[in-house]
């Protein structure tokens, strides 16, 4: 009769498989909790037209408008604009990204 | 807000602080403007004076090339569903 070869040595190995990688940082919480922990940090804007805007976030409301401070325009990579400071109008923003690690 | 140098508690005070100066405004469609900010409301509607509007127009095809229309005028009322962005110039 044929016989399955025995398994090799190390399959029966019974050793636990490594922990999957942890993200240096878990993020939980609200939207709100968010838009509290980015404030005083850079970040990109994105408009729903498609254009960024990177600087430092003075404050927002709950409309998203936004008021930046120090901000650079970029248009398809590029530096389109510079801003001391700039209020842009809620609606138009698609995103609110941090440029940091909160 | 820490770590907010200027003092501007909602994204409003950034507006209100460019009362009676000139700003620079950004439009939908292509447009930007500067003027004299005299009044403002909760939808960014504005007033401006002495305002000169810049729009850009686009020539698509073989040749992609900006032409630029612009026009003053001595006091305008702004709709605020049109703004997109309003910066004080003098600060930048």
């Amino acid at each position: 009769m044929d016989e399955y070869p025995p398994p090799p040595d190390d399959a029966l190995d019974t050793q636990t498989p490594p922990p999957p990688p942890q993200p240096r940082t878990i993020h939980t919480g609200s939207p709100t909790d968010f838009l509290k922990g980015v404030v005083g940090k850079k970040v990109i804007v994105r408009l729903n037209s498609g254009v960024d805007y990177r600087g430092v976030l003075s404050c927002l409301d709950g409309y998203m408008n936004i008021a930046l401070e120090a901000t650079e325009e970029h248009v398809e990579g590029n530096v389109t604009n510079r801003y001391g400071d700039a209020f842009i109008r809620g609606n138009n923003v698609l995103y609110i990204s941090a440029a940091e690690e909160i | 807000m820490d770590g907010s140098s200027s003092g501007i508690q909602e994204p409003f005070d950034l507006i209100r602080l460019s009362l009676s100066e000139r700003v620079f405004v950004k439009l939908r469609g292509d447009r930007e403007m500067t003027g004299i900010l005299h009044a403002y409301d909760g939808h960014m509607n504005l007033i401006l004076s002495d305002v000169e509007e810049t729009i850009m127009i686009v020539n698509e095809g073989e040749q992609a090339t900006v032409n630029v229309a612009k026009r003053k005028m001595d006091m305008l009322f702004v709709r605020g569903d049109g703004v997109i962005l309003v910066s004080p110039p003098s600060r930048t």
